[in-house]
């Protein structure tokens, strides 16, 4: 008997650790090529020059990343200050309510929405009614996207902030409003600003949300109310096109994109594991 | 005097009043030459035209909704449909679409497929390189006793639309069973999505047979087939053979330039040609001017940048043409 559950646990921990290896796998597997691909194809000019035909050599993005940086700035000027607000409002105010439950299932729901939707839904109640492709509707969605999640961990991190700090503030005679920005947000702060960075990592990558809002641009462009260029859009143009120079940036786009994307989301972790010790 | 220079006054506003940023959306196929065109006129006139490759149906829809400048489309429309939206056509450029093959060991141009056995082929109907009817024409060709591996488009496109039209013109059994389409339903063989998705299969799998665009077999160096021409002669997919193709086409002002190119007559016509299309709203008259003046510069110098690419420039009569129409509805 107790062989056979030896037995039996040595074939599951077999399983998960093969398991383990094969997802990792995969990932060291993309990154080998996005970095073969990527860093190979990486030169000074694509930081340089804007978009340009094939076979012209000052060719390179620098219209789609600052395009990119634009939009991602933007969607967090608006999607943070309402995620942190809400996320605010469900653990102070709101706690076990039944619409503050309720939200928190809408939040979740939205989590996990198809970004091509929210991109039809931001065309249909922004770039349909002003006539034209423009960034402002490309944050709108971004934003849309960036709220959920940022509510959520906001949320969260509240939670767990011990009760025992609340009242001692309150007992001290502080308003509640200052009970939560010099008590409770300052016992958070960690964990909100790692929550912020993840969903900006998540929405700095995305290209659905944009193809039909801020559309995409070859040129530099600075505009809000104009076309904006971005990473994503230009890297699948591209990418799809049969001449190699394109192909090649469209690989630097996506090292690009990957490393920076990479890059926050090891410094957020960088946070996260400082605030355990 | 008066008149005149109140007049010169009045297109001086006019000038300054003129758009520097045009938007664009639509066909994949013209995207990189729209690109090319527009790189250029940014450096020699200042103007931004962006064009963005949404697909064809995209571009017929945003251009509908009047949410870009001017749309693209692979596909003509006929004249009742753009009067309906009150949108105007002109072709920009041709296309050849080549029927490309992976056979190791055979080189490009040397198997010689007659139109209607590549319908044959794509319906299924001949399953291995070696069949007595491919045999037939070429003697010469050691073709390897192996099954035939299809490869077509799985989104739907112009490419498609053009291709199928093609074999349902040269092939009866096709045009009763499967038909013209931007997205059909396929025989048989693997779907890939867009020209470098079937580009791929094709270079992946040996003993296949797929369609792509001219600029995608020529940068991927594929081997493309010979076929025949609308009467029966060999003809190879050069540029030449696209060109006389496209000097017969019979564009009219009257049908708003409504032109399926494939199978034109000629000894060297090349059959699977395709003109790609500009749309333009009918009452923003401004914005098409200066849309025209685009498409009138690029017509004056992109020829050379459009044959590099691989694409085939209008001829001069069907660009005189379509400077005629523009002066017709009053944007010229």
């Amino acid at each position: 008997m107790k062989e056979h559950r030896i037995l039996i646990n040595k074939i599951i921990l077999t399983l998960s650790t093969l398991a383990a290896i094969l997802g990792l796998g995969f990932l060291i597997w993309i990154l080998f090529v996005l970095v073969k691909n990527g860093l190979g194809a990486m030169n000074l000019n694509i930081f340089m020059y804007d978009g340009a035909p094939p076979g012209v050599a000052e060719s390179g993005l620098r219209h789609a990343m600052v395009g990119q940086l634009m939009l991602a700035v933007g969607a967090t000027v608006i999607g943070v200050p309402i995620g942190i607000l809400a996320g605010t409002y469900l653990s102070e105010f709101g706690q076990n309510s039944k619409l503050a439950n309720f939200i928190r299932d809408i939040s979740d729901i939205m989590m996990s929405a198809p970004s091509i939707v929210i991109g039809t839904f931001v065309y249909a109640i922004m770039v349909a009614p002003m006539g034209y492709f423009n960034g402002y509707a490309g944050i709108v969605a971004l934003a849309i996207m960036m709220i959920p999640i940022v509510l959520r961990t906001t949320d969260d991190m509240l939670s767990l902030v011990p009760n025992t700090l609340r009242e001692a503030a309150i007992a001290l005679g502080a308003p509640k409003y200052k009970m939560i920005t010099q008590v409770v947000y300052r016992s958070a702060k960690v964990g909100i600003f790692t929550g912020i960075l993840l969903s900006f990592a998540r929405i700095a990558g995305e290209t659905a949300p944009l193809l039909f809002t801020s559309f995409n641009n070859n040129f530099f462009n600075l505009n809000f109310n104009e076309p904006i260029g971005s990473l994503t859009v230009t890297m699948f143009s591209y990418a799809t096109s049969p001449y190699e120079d394109w192909q090649k940036l469209g690989w630097a786009a996506a090292f690009i994109l990957a490393m920076f994307i990479l890059g926050l989301n090891i410094v957020s972790r960088f946070f996260i594991n400082r605030k355990r010790k | 005097m008066l008149r005149k220079s109140l007049v010169s006054l009045l297109a001086a506003s006019t000038l300054m009043m003129a758009a520097d940023k045009l938007n664009g959306a639509g066909a994949t196929f013209p995207a990189p030459l729209y690109y090319d065109w527009a790189y250029t006129y940014e450096k020699t006139t200042g103007t931004k035209v962006n064009y963005q490759s949404i697909g064809s149906g995209g571009g017929i829809k945003q251009v509908k909704s009047r949410i870009v400048d001017f749309g693209a489309s692979d596909e003509p429309l006929q004249s009742d449909v753009l009067k309906k939206d009150k949108l105007m056509q002109f072709p920009a450029a041709i296309g050849s679409i080549v029927v490309v093959y992976n056979i190791p060991g055979i080189k490009d141009n040397e198997i010689k497929l007659k139109n209607e056995i590549v319908g044959d082929i794509f319906l299924g109907k001949i399953t291995k390189w070696n069949d007595p009817k491919i045999k037939a024409d070429n003697p010469n060709v050691n073709l390897p006793d192996k099954e035939i591996t299809v490869v077509h488009r799985s989104d739907g496109s112009g490419t498609t639309f053009n291709f199928t039209y093609y074999l349902s013109e040269v092939n009866k059994e096709w045009k009763e069973k499967v038909g013209t389409g931007k997205a059909v339903d396929w025989p048989v063989g693997l779907g890939g999505k867009g020209n470098e998705g079937v580009t791929n299969y094709v270079k992946q799998t040996p003993f296949s047979i797929g369609y792509v665009e001219q600029a995608y077999k020529r940068q991927n160096n594929l081997s493309g087939a010979t076929v025949t021409t609308a009467s029966g002669k060999w003809v190879e997919a050069t540029e030449d053979n696209a060109k006389a193709s496209a000097k017969y086409a019979k564009w009219s002002k009257d049908g708003d330039f409504y032109q399926i190119l494939a199978l034109q007559p000629g000894d060297n016509s090349y059959p699977i040609v395709a003109g790609t299309f500009i749309l333009l709203p009918e009452e923003k008259a401004d914005m098409n001017k200066d849309v025209v003046k685009f498409f009138d510069n690029s017509f004056k110098n992109g020829d050379k940048s459009a044959i590099e690419l691989g694409y085939i420039p209008l001829p001069e009569e069907t660009k005189n043409l379509i400077r005629s129409y523009w002066k017709d509805k009053g944007i010229y």
